[in-house]
């Protein structure tokens, strides 16, 4: 096979691009000025202009369609919603969720003995709560998981539990506006 | 032979059959809930419906006797639709009940819901609401609701166990499978129609809410629990067996297992079980290294050898070994001189299908190995006897079933009389307390082998689970103990010992691994009466 060769216009003169950088150097070094005068004459006038949030005491509401961490929808009875089918443990791509299911008397005959989610392993990506016949577990608006040992990245039905009125609004409002469409 | 035509392919098929296993045994798939190989035909449920040049209309293939010239379709429009159909009439009334249903991932509705079905019903009628959960005998639980009356688990209590005790009741649309009161589903195949039925109706209460069927791994192996030898697989996950199936072997059990096997795995998983050997020092059993229990349990067994015939090696041998840890357990005691050779098995209630009295699978493997007096020689009881009198100093006891078999003062008396008593077991039993050194033995669901059934039978067995690391299996104890004993290296490899039997026992030559596959290998039989059950 014949092969061809195309001569590619390249930036020839080295001054030509010291030049460049430099200025984008420059410019970069003027926004960041820009913002440090502009803080320095809030804070001197006690009008601060600044715009970090002041993480731990101070919290940004996220959208409805924020995914946190998954957590495990509690019915108004102080039970789960959830009936062990096993369908989010089949679709998570990083094998965090483990179920025992067991038999109640209840009239759904099923619930989960066990719900386990390894939070050092989950990448909150949602699709437990869309492969979730039953709405039982949607992502929170949360995505602290820090523990002081991996044991404690552990977390168990208990810790997961949330009561659906916390998440009416949030993210199962979301789930279901995007549904009806 | 008739020939016929499926789907433009000339088929040459046995005369005198139906159409339906043809059409299956030539490889083409048609869906049916209701025709079942060992059940007779029933044609209810109406969706193997194929297409039959110069018949007007549909046939269902179950019922339809072959016919030499027959040109048979099973994929064109007109069947598609009449299996949507079906599929449509029989979710009419079929619950939304497949998140909490035991069956979904191997249910025939969901399948073919999936692969035939429309997605839409035409009914706005409610579904008809029927007993749930309900308790139809001391293994099984009916949901009325899901059932789409097919009538195989009807048939086959009529036809496989005879005893009659399911039934459709009323009529039409008020068609319910139930039970009579005062006759609740309790014979010994009842979870045979969990199997067989081909949604969630039917549901064995042990594995009730345990597990999704998804998640299980399936190994083929034998039930270890009568002599019969049923061909199961042992279905695990996390390294942890949460139920078995019959798996199908005409020359053995059909489709079929008894109650008693099936439920008998939960020893495998038991976290009592002995894992580490012990070794009684000052008295007491205390966990030690293998290494040790192996030095001091061939010391033992060198010094009795070393007595003479006096007061010597004595041994029982356990019928839930291998046929190739057997082999190694022969040659162990034959280096070893041992005088007392029985093997003991645990008899208990049999019947004329497939449970068999011996609960051992491989008592027939045993007495092959060569592990046992001639018969009619003194058994189990004359070694007691024996012991008692002193002729044993050592007694090498393998496997639980010499206690459930012994006469328990004899058995006492024997035990006083040995001066080392070695016992290799799956757990710390009463005997085991009086040991001098405990090693741990392994199941059948975690090793590789096979076993000899009643009829003759070497069947394959392979590893479902995986034992915790560095333990032994039987073999290897054997081999290692062989190393003290004796000049030669011993290795445990069951493809090598296999080939050493095939060399050494008449009637296991020939044999090998890829000849039982799946299936199994007759032994010859030098009387010619072959006990009930075998074919082949």
């Amino acid at each position: 096979m014949a092969t061809r060769t195309v001569a590619v216009a390249r930036p020839s003169s080295l001054r030509r691009s010291w030049f460049r950088s430099g200025w984008a150097i420059l410019k970069g070094l003027w926004v960041t000025n820009r913002h440090f005068m502009r803080n320095l004459w809030g804070f001197i006038r006690r009008k601060p202009t600044v715009f970090t949030v002041q993480f731990p005491e101070e919290r940004l509401t996220h959208p409805g369609a924020f995914r946190g961490h998954p957590v495990l929808v509690q019915m108004d009875n102080g039970k789960e919603r959830c009936v062990a089918c096993g369908l989010c443990e089949w679709a998570c791509p990083t094998d965090c969720i483990t179920i025992y299911p067991a038999e109640t008397a209840d009239e759904i005959e099923r619930h989960p003995k066990v719900f386990d989610i390894d939070m050092s392993r989950c990448m909150f990506c949602g699709l437990c709560e869309e492969a979730c016949p039953e709405e039982a577990i949607v992502m929170s608006q949360t995505v602290e998981i820090a523990a002081f040992s991996r044991r404690g990245t552990l977390w168990h039905k208990e810790d997961l539990l949330v009561p659906v009125d916390q998440l009416r609004d949030t993210r199962l409002g979301h789930i279901r506006q995007s549904y009806d469409q | 032979m008739p020939t016929i035509t499926i789907d433009g392919a000339a088929v040459e098929v046995p005369a005198g059959g139906m159409l339906l296993p043809a059409i299956l045994e030539h490889g083409v798939h048609v869906p049916h809930y209701c025709w079942h190989p060992k059940l007779s035909v029933d044609g209810s449920c109406r969706m193997c419906q194929v297409e039959i040049e110069g018949v007007p209309k549909l046939q269902i293939a179950c019922n339809t006797p072959i016919r030499d010239g027959m040109v048979v379709r099973t994929n064109t429009p007109a069947v598609e639709n009449a299996r949507r159909g079906v599929m449509e009439l029989l979710l009419v009334n079929h619950p939304l009940d497949c998140p909490i249903c035991d069956k979904a991932g191997e249910c025939l509705l969901q399948d073919y819901a999936y692969a035939y079905g429309s997605r839409h019903t035409h009914t706005r009628e409610p579904r008809r609401k029927l007993e749930k959960r309900k308790d139809i005998g001391p293994r099984m639980i009916l949901d009325q609701e899901r059932c789409i009356l097919c009538r195989r688990c009807v048939r086959f209590c009529r036809e496989i166990t005879s005893t009659n005790e399911l039934g459709v009741f009323n009529m039409g649309d008020h068609s319910v499978l139930d039970v009579l009161d005062d006759r609740p589903l309790n014979n010994d195949y009842s979870i045979n129609t969990a199997d067989i039925c081909p949604v969630g109706a039917l549901e064995s209460k042990d594995f009730h809410h345990k597990l999704r069927v998804w998640f299980l791994k399936k190994t083929p192996s034998v039930c270890p629990s009568c002599s019969n030898g049923c061909n199961i697989t042992v279905q695990h996950h996390r390294e942890r067996v949460w139920r078995m199936m019959p798996r199908r072997n005409d020359a053995v059990n059909e489709t079929w297992m008894c109650d008693h096997g099936r439920l008998r795995y939960e020893f495998v998983n038991d976290p009592g079980r002995l894992r580490q050997p012990l070794l009684r020092r000052n008295g007491a059993l205390e966990p030690c290294e293998w290494d040790e229990a192996i030095a001091f349990a061939a010391t033992a067994l060198r010094g009795a050898a070393r007595e003479g015939a006096s007061r010597g090696v004595g041994a029982i041998v356990s019928p839930h070994l291998t046929n190739e840890e057997l082999f190694r357990f022969a040659q162990l005691l034959h280096s070893v001189h041992a005088t007392q050779v029985e093997v003991a098995v645990r008899m208990g209630l049999s019947d004329n299908f497939l449970i068999k009295p011996e609960k051992a699978a491989n008592a027939r493997g045993a007495r092959d190995m060569g592990l046992q007096s001639a018969p009619g020689g003194a058994g189990v009881a004359g070694l007691l006897a024996a012991a008692s009198r002193g002729a044993l100093r050592a007694l090498y006891v393998c496997g639980p079933d010499l206690v459930e078999t012994a006469d328990p003062q004899a058995l006492d008396n024997a035990l006083e009389h040995v001066e080392v008593l070695i016992v290799q077991d799956v757990f710390r039993t009463a005997l085991a307390e009086r040991a001098d050194v405990v090693l741990p033995s392994l199941t059948f669901a975690e090793k590789v082998g096979t076993f000899t059934n009643v009829t003759g039978r070497v069947q394959q067995i392979h590893r479902a689970v995986t034992p915790p690391e560095g333990q032994p299996n039987d073999g290897e104890i054997f081999s290692r103990l062989l190393n003290h004993v004796s000049e030669a290296r011993w290795t445990f490899e069951p493809t090598a010992v296999l080939a050493e039997i095939a060399a050494a026992v008449p009637s296991y030559a020939g044999i090998t691994f890829a000849a039982v596959g799946a299936q199994g290998w007759q032994l010859p039989d030098p009387s010619g009466a072959a006990a009930p059950g075998a074919t082949h």
